[in-house]
């Protein structure tokens, strides 16, 4: 009887153990589906749902809010979905929050994505409809992707036809990497450049020097570019140069009207530079003119000597010496 | 000549195994209604329906709960390398969640049940009847199908159930004890996820089936041991066919099972 009584124990503990697993699991899926506790619901319209379920989770946030409770298509270009949605998740929901179909990872099933609005607005009730925005489903990606695949077959020719003739050595990319010659003109030009940028180094490095050497506070350049009263002065004189110049432009102008007239004139300025036998004659003239002066010289020297005015140019030369002592002569 | 005469002895054979399946089916059928008349007509038998839940129930839960743990461990052990290689190792729970509580939990206690219970029926009843006891209780004025056959067939339906429910726990104690030790998944977070992923799609038609499992086990047990041919032989045909027909008709009522939750919810 003790015996029978133990077994029976144990038979209900088992039975009531295995009972309230079951019923546990039950509970904990159910509850998961939102069976249990107070929700209300809320709808949203979109035009594709992606394989979307009944039943499939509905996040807020990122967290667990809900479910799908029904999807009922309205016309040939909405699907309403009905959601489910634990009542204390109420007051988070605002009524400008945006409902997205998305799925849980690469390959999870479908789930309904509650994202807050912007700004700010009341609570969400019981009923309402949120918007919705429809995410790239699968099938336009792989549109999209065709697109590009093309695309990039057109560019992928594109660059095969220029790396042909790259190859072949056509055109000027083509004759930079193949011909050999200008490669070392290239290289030989390189070096030019290089030597030529050491000696600039160079000069510039001396130039320096130079520039520290001046004494800038003496020198004009340091006066120029450091004195504002000659600054002054300078303007003054570039301003008086200015009026100078118009005055010698006058000048200029003055004189031309003058060689014209000169030019176009009877006067003997005229005939003196036109006439070339006059210009001979007088060149005859003034060798003649020559040659008479070296004879009244010659006479003169003769005079000199000549025992009746030797007396008088003796006279000369004394009153020279008492005029200039250290016998400077004029 | 001789060539007609086998051909008509494989012929024979082959009708007479025919004949014997037909009729083994005929004769369960005729079984399974008894049942059913005698199932719900007094007098009821709790003690011995108690006695029976015990010894099917209780005496089998260890050897469910280690069988599951080891199956759920060595699944994950198995499974999770392929995973691995497809960067799919977060789904582990729910992979072993939905294949334990769907299948693999309710047929492997089926198939455990039926070779323990099974067999013992038909072992215990084949020898009640080579004993004559089943006779003596005829005339002693005693309903033997009541006493012995009914509380049987229900302790095995009811128990059945609740033994797949601990059996499934455990299994997925054993996965989750993998993936903890292996891949730093705590027992809250895979226990989480595995409640994430089942739905009452998964688990009301396995509960449903394995309350047909246990029933199928059962009938097999008392059956072949009930109709079980005289002779200490008899008693050991008994307990091996019992275990070789529940566990072949677990498969069939799985498919039919599975057949019908499909049309339901759409597996």
């Amino acid at each position: 009887m003790a015996k029978t009584t133990l077994e029976n124990l144990r038979l209900g503990i088992f039975v009531v153990i295995g009972t309230a697993l079951l019923l546990l699991a039950t509970y904990l899926i159910g509850n998961r589906q939102n069976m249990f506790g107070k929700t209300f619901d809320i709808t949203a319209d979109f035009k594709n749902v992606n394989g979307l379920q009944v039943g499939n989770n509905v996040r807020f946030s990122g967290i667990h809010v809900g479910t799908v409770s029904d999807i009922e298509i309205i016309d040939d270009t909405t699907i309403r979905v009905h959601m489910v949605i634990d009542d204390k998740m109420q007051e988070h929901i605002k009524k400008n929050a945006v409902a997205a179909i998305g799925s849980d990872g690469l390959v999870g099933s479908m789930l309904v994505n509650i994202v807050p609005g912007n700004g700010p607005s009341t609570t969400v009730r019981p009923g309402d409809a949120l918007q919705s925005y429809s995410k790239v489903a699968a099938q336009d990606m792989m549109s999209t992707l065709s697109t590009t695949n093309e695309n990039a077959a057109m560019l992928t020719a594109d660059l095969l036809k220029i790396t042909r003739s790259l190859n072949q050595g056509k055109g000027t990319l083509g004759r930079l990497l193949n011909d050999t010659t200008l490669a070392n003109d290239f290289q030989e030009t390189i070096g030019n450049l290089k030597l030529a940028s050491t000696r600039i180094n160079a000069t510039m490095g001396e130039l320096n020097q130079m520039v520290g050497q001046i004494n800038f506070k003496e020198s004009a350049g340091g006066v120029l570019l450091g004195d504002t009263l000659s600054g002054g002065k300078i303007k003054n004189i570039i301003e008086n140069l200015e009026t100078s110049s118009i005055a010698i432009e006058k000048i200029t102008q003055n004189l031309n009207e003058v060689i014209d007239g000169i030019r176009e004139g009877d006067g003997a300025i005229n005939y003196l530079a036109k006439d070339t036998v006059l210009v001979n004659q007088l060149n005859k003239t003034m060798s003649n003119i020559e040659q008479g002066a070296e004879r009244f010289n010659e006479n003169m020297e003769a005079l000199k000597h000549n025992f009746l005015t030797r007396g008088y140019f003796r006279k000369l030369e004394k009153q020279n010496k008492k005029e200039n002592p250290k016998g400077d002569v004029d | 000549m001789s060539e007609i005469s086998i051909t008509k002895r494989v012929g024979s054979s082959l009708v007479g195994r025919a004949k014997h399946f037909f009729v083994q089916i005929g004769e369960l059928s005729y079984f399974a209604g008894r049942f059913f008349r005698e199932v719900f007509s007094p007098p009821f038998e709790f003690r011995e329906l108690l006695r029976q839940c015990y010894q099917m129930g209780n005496r089998s839960l260890v050897l469910v709960g280690v069988t599951g743990f080891i199956i759920g461990l060595v699944m994950t052990l198995q499974t999770r390398p392929t995973l691995v290689q497809f960067g799919a190792v977060s789904w582990m729970p729910n992979m072993t969640g939905i294949s334990i509580v769907r299948e693999i939990g309710p047929v492997i206690t089926a198939l455990i049940c039926a070779g323990r219970i099974a067999s013992g029926i038909g072992a215990e009843l084949g020898s009640m009847r080579v004993t004559e006891q089943i006779d003596a209780m005829e005339v002693s004025g005693t309903n033997p199908f009541k006493y012995l056959v009914v509380t049987r067939i229900v302790a095995t339906t009811l128990m059945l159930p609740l033994l797949i429910v601990f059996g499934d726990l455990i299994a997925l104690y054993g996965s989750a004890v993998v993936e903890n030790l292996k891949g730093d998944v705590s027992f809250q977070l895979y226990f989480n996820t595995v409640f994430d992923a089942l739905g009452f799609g998964d688990i009301i038609p396995a509960t449903v089936k394995s309350f047909f499992f246990g029933f199928v086990i059962g009938l097999v047990g008392c059956f072949k041991g009930y109709y079980s041919k005289k002779g200490t032989a008899g008693v050991g045909i008994a307990a091996n066919t019992a275990v070789v027909m529940a566990s072949l008709l677990v498969f069939v009522v799985d498919f039919i099972a599975v057949f019908v939750s499909d049309i339901f919810y759409e597996l």
